[in-house]
């Protein structure tokens, strides 16, 4: 807790802020009922993931490029993420004429 | 000096970013959504910065925001409908998603808060040096990650094929037609 | 004597064989290949048979080998279920007889079954009926006997109940296996007592008997080998450690337990009703399994186990009294039946309990009604199976079973007469054919050792053998054709002739065989003749022919007037003393009434509506919870997440 005292940004104040920015995306994930604002909010969590890599790079490993080389992957991803999905709500739109996830409950069965 | 300007900016940068994941998630319009995402991630461009890491400060700006961001405000504009327009969840909705994420964020800030991780001395090193990454990205031997890398290109290449397949007009019928 | 193994495993692996691959090719390949493997099975009995006697000679008791055997279910050390075989001589004793039989009745039953449905099945479970009796006869523990007298019993079902469109066929099949099922209770208890004090035992005696068995055996002895348990040794730590129960000793607790499923399976009073029935199978199955083999299996076990009997005591005579009441019992129900082949299962019922009181009046020191029974054993194997086999004959040429059916049959089926002529006048005990040797045997040992009235209800029943078998044979041989079909009788194909043919050899010679020089048990008696219990004997045997005679070769007045003048004894005899009736009497009435209807209600309501109402529960809790599965990802996520959130929550409690 004492790190968390002072003013200076410390290790835990970072990890704090990226734990914010995800539950923040997280909330949006579970209450968005447009698939479109769900993949907003995906996009959310994977950058304060990919923020945490840095950090971790930056407080405990100086002079290592691991945690930037994973980040620049999950920026990869997320650019092939987007793709993918942004197709799939394109066909959704065209099939079920709505994008709103609520009423996709097929799982229900 | 320098101390006192990098801190006030970790705070400013730190409270807009936060404002802006709020105002994503609870706006009710999908497209300003996409803004706020686009200010969020150029927040998190500016915490690279401060980090020591600016040329993933580049890339999160040229990449993420001018190509993904870009690409998604092009689809939600494209496909746009009156109901993408808006977006209401209902109370249950929300209910059940403020205790997910307040639980969620309770349970790891305590998990970290009681964590102890062995902070190292920080001499002012590049932690995004080009040269390094590149090599590292290349280097096939302990510790290389020339495999992730290619790992990704096909990935990439997939994904590419995968969005104009999924995407393609063939593919689209409407099963009440066929009924 | 290596490959003894080879006498049980030749049918074996013929029942794999015809049962899987030949049967649905070819069905008469499938008999010819079973009859085959039977005959070579028999060449390996007989081979086996020489090799010990010219090993270890006769005249003395010759010693018992386990040549072959492997370990099958090891329970823990020292109790160790083997398989393999025995050689000692009333093992190869019996060997010999029932791998002949079987050929002959393989053979035979070639012409038999020819046209008949199933035919490739019958000789599949013929096989495997073989294979079983086999196992169980070359048993050298109590658990590969046990295992085999399962497989008898099974295959015993099959071929009883082998015209299984016919309702008759499937209630004696059923009616067969539940009896002797629940007879085997009583074998399995005794098995358990046995082995428990057996491996209790162990540590006392097993290093003994060990060195003792040394060379005889292939692998080490187990506390539930015969001969761990038949060991003087053995008999004397439970009679002296295990206390009593009801006023018996443990050991003889045991013997009794098992005698009963010795009882059930050798079809003794009461547990005999099976038998009878048993005659809805086909005729030559009724002559191998249930006149020849598996019947006497029950006879076996006890001459098996006989040191543990003789070390009892009241065991050998509850055996003694069971045979001698079964033996007169169903020597006297069998004056009165008209169904042939009923007529022969009670006499079967009647020497099997003169071989059962063999073996009762015996005692360790004077065991010759051991011998005695082990000859007539032999000796009846031959020529009831040939009475069966004749008997199936004259069925297949009149086509009906009833003697009233035949009669004139003399001339049209020489062979067959002659052949039914030898095996009657054998089992009438007429010198000097093979029964005549055997039932002197039986008396001497009952008169020997004291038991004046065994002795004399054998000697009467011996007489009543005559007369009831010289009754079926002046009905269905002599007189007029009573009968349409007995008209027009014809004589068996060649195939069924040959071993009619054999038997009847085997049957008149088969007494000269000096068994007690085989077996080795009878401790220098004079085996020949003994001319104070033979003419008594013969005189009995042929006042039941003269009296047979007079009343069947003679008008129908003369035992219509008998018949008459018997009255109400004559109907109780007839209709079987009624045991049938009392035993439907007590399970439907008694057993079903008052203890199945309870315990069906109480499985209804109680066990059942305890199972429906934990039915319900998961019912009703499933619908409580169905709208939690709303079919979104999203919903499916937050209850995710919040379960692990909570489960970390509780996890930190537990550990902080």
């Amino acid at each position: 807790m004492n790190e968390l005292m002072t003013l200076t940004p410390g290790l835990y104040h970072w990890l704090l802020l990226t734990l914010l920015l995800f539950s923040v995306g997280l909330y949006g994930l579970l209450t968005r009922r447009n698939a479109v604002g769900v993949l907003l909010s995906t996009e959310l969590m994977l950058n304060s993931a990919a923020l945490n890599f840095v950090i971790f790079n930056r407080y405990m490993a100086p002079g290592f490029v691991d945690g930037s080389i994973m980040a620049i992957f999950i920026i990869a991803v997320a650019a092939a993420e987007v793709v993918v999905a942004m197709a799939i709500f394109v066909a959704l739109l065209k099939l079920k004429k709505t994008a709103d996830v609520t009423l996709m409950n097929e799982l229900r069965g | 000096m320098t101390e006192t300007i990098t801190t006030a900016l970790f705070y400013i940068f730190a409270a807009s970013a936060v404002l802006l994941a709020f105002a994503l998630v609870l706006t009710r319009r999908i497209l300003r959504a996409a803004v706020w995402l686009m200010g969020v991630l150029f927040c998190s461009a500016a915490f690279y910065v401060l980090l020591g890491a600016e040329f993933l400060a580049g890339i999160q700006v040229l990449v993420y925001i001018g190509g993904i961001v870009v690409l998604l405000v092009f689809a939600i504009m494209l496909t746009s409908s009156f109901e993408l327009l808006d977006d209401h969840p209902s109370a249950l909705r929300r209910i059940l998603g403020i205790l997910t994420a307040g639980g969620f964020f309770a349970v790891t800030a305590l998990a970290l808060l009681s964590t102890k991780f062995p902070v190292k001395a920080y001499h002012g090193e590049a932690i995004s040096d080009v040269e390094k990454i590149g090599k590292s990205l290349l280097n096939y031997g302990p510790g290389g990650y020339v495999l992730p890398f290619e790992v990704i290109s096909v990935l990439l290449l997939a994904a590419l094929i995968g969005g104009i397949v999924v995407a393609r007009k063939v593919l689209v019928k409407d099963p009440e037609a066929k009924s | 004597m290596r490959n003894a193994w080879l006498v049980p495993g030749i049918p074996f692996f013929s029942f794999l064989i015809v049962g899987l691959f030949i049967r649905p090719l070819s069905e008469k390949a499938a008999g010819w290949v079973a009859t085959a493997a039977l005959f070579v099975s028999a060449f390996f009995a007989y081979s086996i048979a020489w090799d010990y006697f010219s090993h270890f000679g006769i005249g003395h008791e010759g010693p018992a080998l386990v040549p072959w055997a492997f370990e099958w279910l090891r329970y823990q050390d020292h109790l160790t279920a083997t398989i393999g075989t025995l050689i000692d001589p009333i093992s190869i004793l019996l060997m010999v007889v029932v791998t002949t039989v079987s050929a002959l009745v393989h053979l035979y039953s070639i012409g038999y079954m020819a046209g008949d449905d199933g035919y490739g099945r019958y000789f599949t479970f013929l096989n495997l009926f073989s294979f079983s009796m086999l196992g169980l006869v070359v048993a050298p523990n109590i658990v590969q006997m046990f295992v085999c007298w399962e497989l008898v019993g099974v295959s015993s079902f099959l071929l009883i109940g082998y015209y299984y469109r016919k309702p008759s066929a499937v209630a004696a099949g059923k009616k067969a296996f539940i009896v002797t099922r629940f007879a085997d209770l009583g074998f399995l208890i005794g098995i358990l007592i046995l082995g428990y004090f057996g491996i209790e035992a162990f540590p006392h005696i097993g290093a003994k008997i060990q060195q003792e068995m040394a060379g005889l055996s292939s692998i080490p002895i187990q506390a539930i080998d015969f001969a761990f348990i038949n060991h003087p040794a053995t008999a004397h730590y439970i009679l002296t450690t295990a206390g009593t129960v009801l006023g018996l000793s443990t050991l003889a607790v045991a013997c009794i337990l098992i005698f009963m499923g010795c009882a059930g399976k050798s079809a003794m009073f009461p547990l005999h009703i099976w038998l009878p029935d048993a005659m809805e199978g086909p005729t030559p199955v009724s002559a191998l399994i249930h006149a020849a083999t598996m019947v006497v299996a029950g006879v076996y076990l006890v001459a098996r186990l006989f040191p543990s009997f003789a070390a009892a005591g009241t065991p050998l005579d509850v055996v003694a009294f069971i045979g001698t009441f079964t033996c007169a019992f169903a020597a006297i129900i069998a004056c009165t039946q008209d169904d042939i082949k009923r007529v022969l299962a009670f006499s079967t019922l009647s020497q099997l309990g003169y071989m059962m009181l063999a073996l009762g009046v015996a005692t360790a020191v004077s065991p010759l009604g051991h011998t005695a029974s082990m000859f007539h054993l032999f000796t009846h194997a031959f020529f009831k199976a040939l009475l069966f086999l004749a008997a199936g004959a004259l069925i297949h040429g009149v086509h009906s079973n009833e003697i009233w059916d035949m009669g004139g049959l003399r001339k049209k089926l020489p062979v067959t007469h002659l052949t039914f002529l030898a095996a009657t006048l054998a089992i009438a005990g007429v010198p000097p054919l093979s029964g005549f040797f055997s039932k002197d045997e039986i008396l001497r040992a009952a008169v020997e050792n004291h038991h004046p009235i065994v002795f004399g209800v054998a000697l009467f029943v011996a007489g009543l053998t005559a007369f009831y078998m010289f009754r079926i044979y002046f009905i269905s041989f002599w007189g007029d054709a009573r009968s349409e079909k007995a008209e027009h009788a014809h004589e068996a194909p060649a195939v069924m002739l040959i071993p009619l043919i054999a038997l009847a050899l085997l049957a008149i010679f088969a007494g000269f065989v000096p068994m007690g020089e085989y077996l080795g048990t009878s401790h220098g008696g004079h085996h020949g003749i003994h001319w104070n219990i033979a003419i008594p004997a013969t005189l009995a045997g042929l006042i039941g022919i003269a009296l047979s005679a007079f009343m069947y070769t003679g008008t129908r007045e003369r035992y219509v007037a008998v018949a008459r003048a018997l009255g109400g004894m004559y109907t109780v005899v007839k209709n079987k003393f009624y045991v049938d009736e009392v035993y439907l009497f007590v399970t439907k009435n008694i057993i079903f009434h008052y203890i199945a209807r309870p315990i069906a209600w109480f499985d209804r309501h109680i066990v059942d509506g305890a199972i429906n109402l934990y039915a319900w529960l998961t019912g009703a809790l499933g619908r409580g919870l169905k709208p939690l599965q709303t079919g979104q990802v999203q919903t499916y996520s937050a209850w995710w997440i919040s379960g692990a959130v909570f489960f970390i929550i509780l996890l930190w409690m537990k550990l902080s």
